[in-house]
């Protein structure tokens, strides 16, 4: 007869394998298959028949200049949305968490809205507001702020800025959601003790606030980073998959372009392979150094 | 800093045996579920046959329309209909039919053939169709290569024409001369606030198959018959210069022009002319207040606009269960029909591969039907071949430059032949 403790065990194992097998069907088997595939010639010409090839397509990925280019891009198009959606996203959350601000429940839904949409929604329509003659953005740039219209989707500099634009736009509300849960949990009495002594709104936000919002906020940032990174909807949406002349790419439209315009699944194989071991590194040093998944208090 | 450790699993001791019993009965009323939904459509599969295809609009609804009717015909059987937009269609049906899986039949246009040929994801239909079956098509209407039949269309077209609106342009433009001409004095600005509000011609100018029918007009083409791109030439150069002289000198057609703003620029009449294809006829209302004619000559070479022509039609999954392959064969066999291309003619003005269709009375009763037969005259078969693949996207990037005015028509033609080359070089690592 099993004792109460093996049958607890079983219990649990018997609760935990469904997930396992779903976690190694849907995650595991495909992140190997990749890597394998990353080591291979498969191409249009060789889908059915190909072969181990060792680490040409990692060499051909690494010697192509527009690799660079576009991790270049990448990075930037990650440091500039993430720095715009924490801002944007904290600034929201400390307004709104204050007292004096009435219809709470209707501004947060209102903020939240962009994040509700859907992405292709959002990124089409965005498409739409940016063309040249007959979008909203330029004409509200001719008619009141009296500037020439831009060039927003067929010039590479002002298409890649758009991109960022939209999805700024997209992606604040997310941490703004994140930062009010955590100011939510900040006790009272710390402000209240801030303001006995004395200390000033400014001392008090980044004194108590920063750094109690910190632990929740890292974690997000983690999170917004690997999102953002990856992010193709918008890209292949907005600028019509990198348009124009490719100049929009980031890495993970470009590992799409490669798999499913060129059908170089071996090379766009190796290319996500770089970009795994590129957000590994960088979230595991994110978390270590921030020490984010420890607790303040 | 205090560090608080929480343990996730919380007190064992407090799960009772009853809780467990409950719990684990729960767990094995859910595995049957799971078990009885997992067989269920396994049952229902043998008699579901699957199309994905790329048809829109007023095309899509007859589609369905007809189907419905074979479904009748048929009750045994459930025919679905998928519809994916072209090239999300050609790269989930590879990737699925490598993967044993996917429609048991794909529509598309013809130089998907190639891509599917090479992957091995569709059959050859003489597999399917005894040689009765092709009897009834004109030869363009069964698209072969590598000396197999693996298409049956129900229709050849996939190629542009002149569109215009009959209330601003009475007869179409013959020659490219008249067509600069004529969109001068339709390109308005009729508030006078500096902005057109009236275009004489648009299209889809970022996307280089809408390019084709002007580089033939100044006698280019894309490929040799070795699949090795022939981009960088005179004939491209000029090409191109005179698309940007349309805009850039001629002023008649929009600063930006992708196929959404093209497209609603001639629905909402704020443009006289747009080059668009079949499938967009339904959309306009032609025939009737808007028409179709053949794209321009280019009278400085003599040459005809030639859009690219391609059948459209019907292949088979290479996966296809052996016994579904009778029901298969009878719906291609309908849906390619004289019946059905006739009506699709009548409804569609699309133009039929059965020649009982073709020497009909209903191909001189549509005025858009005879103009569609006319520009499909002057236009030239798309290359099937894997490598126009690689070619399209060698010429998107420089074409694109181009018309940002970034590059010129030189360095264009240079920079499309040499992306061109590369990526077929690069498609083989």
């Amino acid at each position: 007869m099993p004792s109460e403790k093996t049958k607890v065990r079983l219990f649990l194992a018997a609760l935990l394998t469904p997930a396992l097998l779903v976690v190694l069907a849907v995650v595991a088997f495909p992140f190997l298959f990749n890597v394998v595939l990353s080591f291979s010639n498969a191409n249009i010409y060789h889908i059915r028949d190909w072969r181990l090839i060792g680490f040409d397509q990692f060499v051909s990925v690494f010697r192509q200049e527009l690799f660079w280019s576009i991790l270049l891009k990448t990075v930037i198009w990650t440091l500039v949305n993430i720095v715009f959606h924490v801002v944007i996203g904290v600034f929201l959350a400390v307004v709104l968490h204050q007292k004096f601000i009435r219809g709470k429940a209707w501004w947060r839904v209102a903020l939240i809205l962009p994040w509700a949409l859907p992405q292709y929604i959002t990124a089409l329509t965005w498409r739409g507001m940016f063309n040249y003659e007959y979008g909203a953005v330029n004409l509200l740039i001719t008619k009141y702020l009296h500037l020439p219209p831009v060039e927003w989707l067929t010039s590479p500099f002002e298409a890649f800025l758009a991109v960022i634009i939209t999805n700024v736009w997209l992606g604040f509300p997310f941490m703004m959601v994140i930062a009010l849960g955590g100011l939510q949990s900040i006790p009272d009495d710390l402000y209240e003790a801030a303001d006995v002594d004395g200390a000033s709104k400014w001392f008090q936000f980044w004194n108590i606030t920063a750094p109690l919002l910190r632990p929740v906020m890292i974690p997000a940032i983690t999170l917004g980073i690997v999102w953002t990174f990856n992010n193709i909807n918008v890209i292949w949406l907005v600028t019509n998959g990198g348009e124009p002349a490719d100049s929009t790419h980031i890495l993970v439209s470009y590992v799409y372009k490669a798999a499913f315009n060129m059908y170089r699944f071996g090379w766009a194989a190796a290319l996500s392979v770089v970009i795994f071991a590129i957000l590994f590194v960088f979230s595991q040093m994110l978390l270590k150094r921030t020490r984010a998944s420890e607790a303040v208090y | 800093m205090i560090t608080r450790r929480v343990t996730l699993l919380g007190d064992h001791s407090a799960m009772s045996l009853p809780v467990l019993r409950r719990s684990t009965g729960l767990l094995l009323f859910l595995a049957l579920l799971c078990c009885a939904s997992s067989c269920s459509p396994r049952v229902e599969s043998h008699r579901r046959i699957q199309i994905w295809h790329q048809k829109i609009s007023a095309e899509r609804d007859l589609f369905h329309e007809q189907l419905k009717r074979f479904n009748a015909a048929h009750p045994e059987y459930v025919v679905e209909a998928l519809y994916k937009e072209n090239e999300e269609l050609r790269n989930l049906f590879v990737i699925a039919a490598v993967a044993g899986q996917g429609p048991e039949i794909i529509y598309g246009p013809s130089d998907n053939v190639g891509v599917m040929v090479t992957t091995q994801t569709v059959m050859p239909l003489d597999r399917v169709f005894g040689p009765e079956f092709f009897e009834r098509f004109i030869p363009q209407g069964i698209v072969s290569w590598q000396e197999k039949r693996w298409l049956a269309a129900d229709q050849i077209g996939n190629h542009l024409t002149l569109v215009y609106n009959t209330d601003l342009v009475p007869t179409p433009p013959r020659t490219l001369d008249e067509l600069v001409a004529m969109g001068q004095s339709l390109t308005k600005d009729t508030n006078g606030d500096g902005k057109m509000d009236q275009y004489g011609l648009t299209w889809n100018y970022r996307e280089p198959f809408f390019f084709i029918p002007f580089l033939t007009g100044f006698g280019g083409w894309v490929i040799d018959e070795q699949g090795r791109p022939t981009l960088d030439n005179e004939q491209t150069v000029r090409a191109i210069q005179f698309v940007l002289d349309l805009r850039d000198r001629y002023k008649i057609i929009p600063k930006e022009g992708d196929y959404e703003i093209a497209d609603m620029l001639f629905k909402e009449k704020r443009t006289a002319m747009i080059v668009n294809g079949p499938w967009s006829w339904g959309g306009y209302g032609v025939p009737g207040q808007n028409m179709v004619a053949p794209l321009p000559i280019n009278s400085e070479t003599g040459q005809w606009c030639e859009p690219m022509i391609s059948a459209k039609g019907y292949a088979v999954n290479v996966n296809a269960a052996p016994e579904k392959l009778p029901i298969i064969r009878e719906l291609i066999d309908y849906m390619t029909s004289a019946e059905v291309q006739e009506e699709m003619a009548t409804k569609l003005s699309t133009s039929p591969t059965a020649t009982a269709v073709l020497s009909s009375p209903v191909m001189e009763s549509n005025p858009a039907l005879v103009a569609s037969m006319q520009q499909i005259e002057h236009g030239r078969p798309m290359p099937i071949m894997p490598q126009m693949r690689q070619i399209w996207e060698g010429m998107r990037g420089p074409y694109q430059l181009v018309m940002n005015g970034a590059i010129t028509a030189q360095e264009a033609a240079r920079r499309m032949q040499r992306e061109a080359e590369k990526n077929i070089a690069d498609s083989n690592l």
